[in-house]
């Protein structure tokens, strides 16, 4: 799936950004992820991750640096055209529309496909996402938690992308929805997706990811693969280092 | 007489739809209250005005009376121009101002403020073009149909109701099944996340200026055959226009319709029962049980 | 310098001060808590009609007057317009920003409809004469009479904008600054954020009506063509060009841009033939629509600028740019 690429599928490179250009939040960033990887970006509660991937996203001014999309510079690319490009972004709360039917949240996705290829591709996330498919016209607002972070998916993968970045996707989720979702951006990344995760559930995070990084105060702190990262000590200072609320354990 | 009372009510909650169906799509996208639509009515107006004029001009036989109508071809082509004029006029104010304005991301009310503004430049710059005195599509006199229980109606009129009625069922197929439709409904209830999903926002609210300015000229073509052509019909129009996007629940399309009819027909009767120059206090009061009752509207939800 | 010269300059400074009043009472609403009112004519008119209504002799075509004092008649009418604007504002503040611009947009209309309509109220479209001039025993002085008249206006905008800024530095102006400046503020006092914008809303519409009294008692006759939309966009400009938040300028934008505004007619009488007048009154009405959509685009502060409590509608998009 996706355009075959050469280097990376995403890269970074000196990423600043923030709402206000003298307050940056991301204070530089040199991030290269691979096509087929799973990266979980981790860190302490405003270490910037989300910030860095809106910034990704395009909601989130960029004051320096540079963003490459499988070896193209869509560094000021408009965030409305990078969906186009093969770059999926699922924020992490109002990531669907909730006064649209499910039909048409997927459908609003599809429009930007080309004509021919619509319907494919709705057909392929209702066979991904069969709880989606058993009630199309359900406004999307009566969907649950759980319900509503897969539609978010499906709205995002249904244009067929080559990266998908996700804010949080367990927030707010029982540990068996969230589990599922995990097992779904697994499944999704198994395709060939590269994906970009966001997460504080670092345990369930990690399981699934390759590699993971952990960004503290806008910066990259540490990186290493995602299997020797989870017995990392290093993991539970930065979580649990006067944080007692941190969900490592969870 | 009751009977007749409600045709005449319904023909002018006709009008009174349409413009506040562009009331409410700008409401909803733009996310402000524009002062300056009814200003767009007149326009729209003046400007299939000016367009028949020429086109009758060129061609007299263009402006020969279509039967049973009062006016000749030159004015439904003269409307075609004119709705694209409008619309353009509204994308030259947006550009200048109104564009401008979103981009430094202020709040909502300096947007009001600036349609207020602009309201003013533009009713006045056609008072100075064509004076206040009241400007004709036709003076060919038409003769009212009989429709049955002692109403009446002009086929004016009655072409007016039918055109009024398609033009909403139009809007409303291209809002739920088109793929401009899911992108206007999107915007409007979450730019950000529309954006992110693909959508071009900018696009889409140069769509919305379009289509609102060309419904609103059409109101104001309606009007201006039906009653006359005034600098100040479309800001007369205003309240009407704002109290039945904000009865049908803004930003939606059918909800605006209904409520037009509603505040047409509640006026149509209070011109029966309580006097032609109340009629302007009709939609004050609507607006007010509204604001009091049920602030999101018939078909809103609630904010 | 000629008695004939300075009567006028009296004349001109009284009018403009009355209309300084109106900035005064819209200062509150729109520069001191951003509650936006389209429908300041209406208010306005609110007050010269109460107080024409108290003070008049007794007429027997329509309801009073009841021959009250003058200063009966301006607290009256200022009374009466902060209740309306309290009612309004009861209805409105709480909802979308917008609705309450297009309530007040309605109450103008129906002030409009009233004062037209009710004949044996309002006298109709010919209006109400007979409203008594302060110092009217001395009118045969043009001189002495303007002085005197202006004297007594510019103590009564002294007067209100003492008053007002008396009130703005109270803890009651403090805590109206947080809520239009902070959100967070505004939600967290919850239901007295409300009350507090209620509050300056119907302050705000009594200065209007206050206005409309003092300056219907000093022309002496009014009509509804008086307190036309055309009023309410007049006295937002002022505001504008002196600077929102600022009650100082919210004065000198009313002098200015009322001597800007007597000057083009006065020219436009001069030099337009009579038959093409209307048309350049049309023009004269384009060129402030243009100056308040320019104002707001190039200069958002105003000519002064705003002092200390500068609005949070304005500066939340300059913030990377403020300068001024």
């Amino acid at each position: 799936m996706g355009p075959a690429v050469t280097g990376p599928a995403l890269a970074t490179q000196g990423l600043v950004a923030g709402y206000e250009r003298d307050l940056p939040i991301v204070r530089g960033i040199d991030l290269a992820v691979q096509p087929g990887e799973l990266v979980v970006v981790l860190g302490p509660n405003g270490a910037g991750k989300s910030t860095f991937v809106k910034a990704i996203a395009g909601v989130v001014p960029m004051h320096e640096g540079r963003v490459f999309l499988g070896g193209a510079d869509i560094t000021s690319v408009p965030a409305h055209e990078k969906l186009g490009r093969g770059l999926a972004f699922v924020p992490q709360t109002e990531n669907i529309f909730a006064t649209l039917t499910i039909a048409e949240n997927l459908q609003l996705a599809a429009d930007i496909l080309p004509r021919p290829a619509r319907a494919e591709r709705i057909r392929a996330m209702y066979a991904m996402f069969p709880d989606l498919a058993s009630r199309p016209g359900l406004r999307a607002g009566q969907l649950s938690g759980g319900q509503r972070q897969m539609l978010a998916v499906a709205r995002a993968l249904a244009v067929g992308p080559s990266v998908l970045i996700l804010d949080e996707p367990s927030a707010g989720l029982s540990p068996r929805i969230a589990g599922e979702v995990f097992a779904t951006l697994r499944a999704i990344n198994k395709t060939g997706v590269t994906i970009i995760l966001v997460e504080q559930n670092v345990k369930a995070a990690l399981s699934i990811a390759h590699r993971g990084i952990i960004l503290v105060e806008g910066r990259i702190r540490h990186e290493g693969e995602a299997a020797k990262l989870a017995g990392d000590p290093l993991l539970g200072e930065l979580f649990l280092g006067g944080h007692k609320t941190a969900r490592v354990a969870s | 007489m009751i009977v007749q009372t409600l045709v005449d009510g319904l023909i002018a909650g006709t009008m009174i739809g349409l413009g506040a169906i562009g009331i409410t799509l700008t409401y909803s996208i733009l996310r402000f209250a524009n002062f300056a639509h009814g200003e767009l009515i007149s326009w729209g107006a003046y400007a299939a005005l000016v367009a028949s004029t020429a086109l009758g001009t060129i061609a007299a036989p263009l402006s020969q009376p279509i039967e049973p109508f009062s006016f000749g071809w030159s004015l439904p082509l003269a409307l075609l121009i004119a709705m694209l004029a409008t619309g353009l006029l509204a994308l030259f104010v947006d550009t200048l101002l109104f564009g401008r304005l979103r981009a430094r991301g202020g709040a909502v009310i300096i947007l009001v403020m600036a349609g207020f503004g602009a309201a003013l430049t533009m009713r006045s710059l056609l008072e100075f073009l064509f004076t206040t005195k009241p400007a004709y599509f036709t003076d060919t006199l038409q003769i009212a149909m009989k429709l049955g229980l002692g109403a009446r109606a002009t086929p004016d009129q009655i072409l007016s109701l039918a055109v009024g009625a398609a033009v909403v069922m139009g809007v409303h197929v291209l809002l739920t099944r088109t793929a401009m439709g899911r992108a206007m409904r999107a915007v409007s209830e979450n730019p950000q996340l529309a954006s992110i999903a693909g959508i071009d926002v900018r696009r889409v609210i140069r769509f919305v200026w379009l289509l609102g300015a060309a419904l609103a000229c059409l109101a104001g073509v309606m009007a201006g055959l039906i009653v006359q052509i005034r600098p100040h019909m479309g800001h007369d129009l205003l309240l009407p226009l704002f109290a039945a996007a904000i009865l049908g629940g803004i930003g939606s399309v059918p909800g605006a319709m209904i409520a037009g009819l509603i505040v047409g027909l509640a006026e149509a009767l209070s011109v029966q029962f309580i006097g032609a120059e109340w009629r302007a206090a009709t939609a004050f009061a609507i607006l007010v049980a509204v604001l009091l009752l049920r602030p999101q509207g018939l078909f809103g939800r609630p904010a | 310098m000629s008695i004939e010269l300075v009567s006028y300059i009296a004349f001109f400074l009284t009018v403009a001060l009355t209309y300084g009043i109106m900035c005064l009472g819209l200062n509150v609403q729109w520069g001191q808590t951003g509650l936006f009112n389209v429908g300041v004519a209406g208010f306005v008119a609110i007050g010269a009609y109460v107080s024409a209504i108290m003070t008049t002799p007794d007429d027997p075509n329509r309801f009073g007057g009841f021959d009250l004092p003058i200063i009966a008649g301006w607290i009256g009418g200022a009374l009466a317009a902060a209740i309306v604007s309290f009612l309004v504002g009861l209805l409105t503040v709480r909802l979308r920003a917008d609705y309450l611009a297009i309530a007040t947009f309605g109450v103008a209309v129906v002030v409009q409809l009233c004062a037209l309509n009710i004949e044996s109220v309002t006298g109709g479209p010919f209006g109400m004469g007979f409203i008594p001039r302060p110092f009217a025993s001395l009118a045969g002085n043009a001189l002495v009479f303007g002085l005197l008249n202006l004297g007594v206006t510019a103590l009564t905008v002294l007067g209100v904008y003492l008053a007002l800024e008396r009130l703005l530095r109270s803890p009651w102006g403090r805590v109206l600054r947080a809520i239009r400046e902070d959100e967070q503020a505004a939600l967290a006092l919850g239901k007295n954020a409300f009350h507090f914008r209620l509050q300056a809303f119907a302050i705000g519409g009594g200065i209007m009506g206050l206005a409309g009294a003092v300056q219907a008692h000093f022309i002496g006759f009014i009509a509804p063509e008086n307190y036309v939309p055309m009023l309410t966009f007049q006295v937002w400009a002022m505001l504008i060009v002196g600077g929102s938040g600022n009650n100082l300028g919210a004065i000198l934008g009313a002098v200015l841009v009322w001597a800007i505004w007597a000057a083009s007619a006065a020219g436009i009488s001069a030099f337009v033939p009579p038959e093409q007048q209307a048309r350049a009154a049309a023009l004269q009405i384009v060129l402030i629509g243009l100056a308040i959509c320019m104002m707001l685009l190039v200069r958002p502060r105003g000519l002064l600028g705003e002092v200390r409590t500068v609005s949070r509608h304005i500066t939340s998009r300059d913030k990377t740019s403020s300068s001024s």
